[in-house]
């Protein structure tokens, strides 16, 4: 009978979220017994902003005992399949797309597609998709970032040049960087996944997002022509000299001088570069941001890397992981934990509200309209890992010798046919 | 005698050498004075390309006051003080123990045990990360102090005895013999007799285990995570955020975390020479 009217309480309180911390008093009346949650937000900020959702979280149910562990990031990444096997925590970290294909396949997550179906889930239809698998969700996201191009304005508008929508216009404005004695893109590729960006943006906007995500699920070979176009179109940029030279022997952090010190005009990167940049001394009137331009005639696909809350399929405590994620994703909560000073990122939430901060709102503008496509994951969380590792080394021995290409292509095709089995 | 004291080779030498010196000393001492240099760094030197030459501004206040302050460094160095002092005091007093026994006693097996220790030594440690992993899990040690303690104990006291048990040896024998002969207990000869004599070689093993622990980052990386558990070396990554690498930061934490081993040098300086000298002038 307790059970039934605890149901009854979270089904009420479900209909009525979008309310809000007005009736954060009924929630608590609700949820007992213990909730465990295993985080990976182990940074300094994100381990706050973790701590925080937590306190906030038992503050609105006071009779849930809520066990937070907080692991290593990097760590995490191996053991999240043991600690999802045995004795497994109500509520896990982990990220959206085929990251976390695996576990779902292996029975390993909860299938919460009945909160997607709540009024309140329609604002995060930006990420639906990536966290869609068999046409049900496995998870809810937290947080995510744009990527795109970063550049110098003030360079920009010195040799007349403004944002390329297409790749015409693209290629243009870089043949106009190069006679002014600059390169067109800083790039830094020692740890290989910033090629990664770069075939993700080419390939998506030659081929499409669907082809882009079958290519990383395995059901398309690396030799395919449509594989090759996006290599060529890629070449293009590498035969005019458009990266800087010796790439391969800095990291992101270490090519970001040839942009501050205006040696290169632009980076392909995600939003946390703009941070750096300005602690480099370059102003908001200086730096500028444009979307990834067209190539061929598909919809917008961009890499926004989500963050993401998880129910173990063998939970204890299933209402409480429920509510969890509906507290996760209310606009209130987004807002709080994407601020400047917590997360410095995105909101999911298409209600939630941005900081003052033109890259944020001119991605998360990008991200909520202008990405019909599909949103991405990145290179190396929308391939299987071995893939992804072997995938960006030949891209990055692909920037420095494009003529291996062949060489290349057929490795990786070898490693797609053992991976994928 | 070889070497040659400087002073007898000839004038030549002798200015190569003075030459040679300082600039094989500035070589040596390079990544030091770069992380030194790092250390004191404001943040955009690193994105403006400013790694090897001036500092912009001179940041030291602010980035060790940051390292102080605003980080959990401060815990990180109590942790790496509580795993290493334990550990210094445990495989000091086991080996003693243990070298004594090897040392001054004729058993069965005396050789083989003290080959087991031996053969330890050789054993990478590495290839022991999956079962000391699991071990500590399954004792509950997982991520806490008291485990890389014990784990470090049980680590170093396999090189310690081997140490303890050849400077026993090299003890003149006729002190026990004699000591035995009045009729002395055991115990009471290891610890009037032996343990005096052995006072350089403790000191000088206390500084070379307090450096080998407090440098550790394999196992601190291994067995611990977090600022509960985590000695300062593993700790200075904290400075890092998900996606940056912050140089000065960590410099400053290096050189921060870098200081204990150093004092603890030079303030038992005097142990080491005389453990070197012991044999030497008899």
């Amino acid at each position: 009978m307790k059970s039934r009217k605890t149901t009854a309480w979270i089904a009420l309180c479900a209909s009525t979220l979008l309310a809000g911390p007005a009736l954060a008093e009924s929630h608590g009346m609700a949820l007992s017994g213990d909730l465990r949650i295993i985080s990976d937000m182990s940074n300094p900020a994100p381990r706050a902003v973790m701590e925080g959702m937590v306190a906030d979280f038992g503050e609105m149910h006071p009779d849930l005992n809520i066990e937070l562990t907080i692991v290593d990031r990097e760590a995490w990444k191996t053991q999240i399949r043991n600690a999802l096997g045995a004795n497994p925590p109500d509520v896990v970290n982990w990220y959206a797309a085929n990251r976390m294909l695996p576990y779902v396949n292996a029975g390993l997550f909860a299938d919460v597609s009945d909160l997607w179906e709540e009024p309140a889930f329609e604002a995060l239809a930006s990420t639906k998709g990536a966290m869609t698998i068999n046409d049900a969700q496995w998870g809810v996201p937290y947080t995510y970032y744009q990527w795109g191009i970063y550049y110098r304005k003030d360079i920009f508008d010195e040799l007349g040049l403004s944002e390329p929508t297409t790749w015409e216009e693209e290629k243009a404005n870089c043949q106009a960087i190069l006679d002014s004695g600059r390169k067109c893109y800083t790039i830094g590729t020692k740890f290989l996944w910033t090629a990664g960006g770069w075939f993700d943006y080419i390939n998506s906007r030659t081929n499409g997002y669907d082809f882009h995500m079958q290519l990383a699920r395995g059901e398309i070979p690396w030799t395919d022509d449509r594989v090759r176009q996006t290599f060529a179109n890629w070449r293009e940029l590498i035969d005019m000299g458009a990266f800087i030279d010796d790439h391969q022997t800095y990291s992101w952090q270490e090519a970001l001088p040839f942009m501050v010190n205006g040696e290169a005009a632009s980076y392909l990167m995600g939003n946390f570069a703009v941070a750096a940049m300005r602690d480099g001394g370059l102003t908001d009137d200086q730096l500028d941001f444009y979307q990834f331009p067209k190539i061929a005639e598909v919809d917008y696909a961009e890499d926004a890397p989500t963050d993401t809350f998880h129910i173990a399929s063998g939970a204890q405590n299933m209402d409480a992981a429920k509510e969890f994620l509906r507290f996760v994703v209310s606009t209130e909560n987004q807002t709080k934990i994407n601020a400047g000073d917590a997360l410095g990122q995105l909101p999911v939430n298409a209600n939630a509200e941005i900081g003052d901060d033109k890259f944020l709102q001119q991605g998360f503008d990008m991200l909520s309209n202008n990405a019909s496509g599909g949103i991405m994951q990145f290179f190396d969380r929308d391939f299987p890992a071995e893939m992804a590792s072997f995938g960006m080394e030949g891209l990055q021995e692909f920037m420095v010798f494009p003529d291996n290409l062949d060489d290349i292509l057929a490795r990786l095709e070898d490693a797609r046919q053992r991976i994928y089995k | 005698m070889f070497p040659t004291p400087i002073e007898k080779r000839s004038r030549a030498a002798q200015l190569s050498y003075q030459s040679l010196l300082p600039l094989a000393l500035i070589l040596w001492l390079l990544p030091l004075l770069a992380v030194a240099n790092f250390s004191i760094k404001p943040e955009s030197d690193f994105v403006n390309g400013n790694y090897w030459g001036l500092p912009s501004s001179f940041d030291l206040f602010a980035n060790y006051g940051r390292v102080f302050f605003e980080s959990n460094m401060p815990r990180y160095l109590l942790n790496s003080l509580l795993i290493t002092i334990p550990t210094v005091i445990g495989a000091v007093a086991l080996s003693a123990m243990a070298g004594f026994a090897l040392g001054v006693y004729r058993f069965k097996g005396n050789l083989l045990i003290f080959f087991m220790f031996i053969a330890g030594n050789f054993v990478p440690f590495q290839i022991l990360m999956v079962p000391v992993r699991d071990l500590t899990i399954d004792m509950n040690l997982y991520d806490t102090k008291t485990g890389l303690i014990l784990f470090h104990i049980a680590f170093q006291t396999g090189f310690c005895t081997l140490f303890m048990r050849n400077f026993i040896r090299a003890l003149p024998f006729p002190l026990i013999e004699a000591a035995r002969v009045e009729g002395v207990a055991e115990w009471k000869i290891f610890w009037y007799v032996v343990l005096p004599l052995m006072k350089p070689a403790l000191a000088a093993l206390a500084v070379l285990i307090f450096t080998f622990i407090w440098n550790d980052y394999f196992w601190a990386v291994v067995l611990t995570q977090g600022p509960d558990a985590q000695p300062v070396t593993a700790g200075i990554t904290e400075f890092n955020s998900q996606f940056r690498a912050a140089y000065h930061l960590m410099s400053a934490g290096s050189i921060v975390a870098a200081l204990p081993p150093v004092a603890m040098f030079f303030l038992m300086q005097k142990h080491f020479i005389a453990g070197l000298t012991l044999g030497a002038v008899k």
